[in-house]
């Protein structure tokens, strides 16, 4: 009896689930970004342990693209946060209230 | 019963990745929570090292993710220089409740499809490295990877063009 597909998958759920948690109940704009990353690094292990599981290394390759679009997600990410900061005063993300009725 | 020892192994990254990431949603000083994600990266590239045989993976999530982009968040945390009434928030006690309730709505779903997944992993650190995926990478997905490229360029100007003070 080995680690099987099941306790990775358990185990990239609750990183996926912490980040989105995260994501729901912080309000400070930096933070929900790290938990954004949180979330991706959730589904690369899934990808990991899935290609580990099939033998092929196709799962592999998918993990450098989700790396590689998170590089450029986070650059225009900081880039919109620091607009954020500048216009806005603060990095709480109820003070993005232009929008609300 | 026997113990066999790579379960032992995996356990204790897997209890570490999971601390780590509590630390990430609960710590409430940014530096701190980009700290403990790093070190969520971190233990996650060993977990592709030393269980799943993927050294080249391990090497670029080191390299790419826990150097380039946690140094660059780091960096925007540290020139934002947020004082202690800046980044304190209140945590509502209903906020909690709902993210927890859908949380569990979603894992209760996600484990309802996985209970069938039986697959099993070979542990150990012989797997695919740096040749085999730039085989593939080179020939079937040449396209996404050109894509890709392309993308980090744009994202570069516009990172540039949105941070900028006037245009």
């Amino acid at each position: 009896m080995g680690v099987g597909l099941f306790q990775y998958t358990v185990l990239s759920v609750l990183v996926f689930l912490l980040g989105a948690l995260g994501l729901m109940i912080r309000r400070n704009v930096i933070v929900m970004f790290l938990c954004l990353e949180l979330m991706l690094n959730g589904v690369n292990i899934l990808f990991m342990a899935l290609a580990r599981c099939r033998g092929s290394v196709e799962g592999q390759v998918i993990v450098l693209f989700v790396m590689a679009v998170a590089a450029a997600e986070a650059a225009i990410g900081m880039a919109i946060i620091t607009t954020f900061y500048r216009n806005r005063g603060g990095v709480g993300v109820d003070r993005a209230d232009l929008m609300k009725w | 019963m026997v113990v066999n020892l790579w379960n032992l192994v995996f356990l204790f990254f897997a209890l570490l990745v999971l601390l780590s990431a509590v630390g990430v949603v609960a710590i409430r000083h940014p530096v701190y929570s980009a700290l403990s994600l790093l070190a969520n990266l971190c233990i996650t590239a060993v977990l592709y090292l030393v269980l799943m045989g993927a050294p080249f993976i391990a090497m670029i999530q080191v390299i790419v993710y826990a150097g380039a982009i946690m140094v660059f968040f780091l960096f925007v945390i540290m020139l934002m220089n947020l004082r202690k009434g800046e980044y304190e928030e209140r945590i509502v006690l209903w906020r909690l409740l709902l993210g927890v309730g859908a949380a569990a709505v979603f894992a209760f779903q996600v484990f309802i499809l996985a209970g069938e997944w039986r697959g099993f992993l070979p542990p150990g650190a012989h797997g695919f490295g740096a040749k085999d995926l730039s085989h593939l990478i080179f020939t079937r997905y040449i396209l996404a990877f050109e894509l890709v490229s392309v993308l980090i360029f744009v994202a570069a100007l516009g990172a540039v063009a949105l941070a900028k003070k006037k245009l």
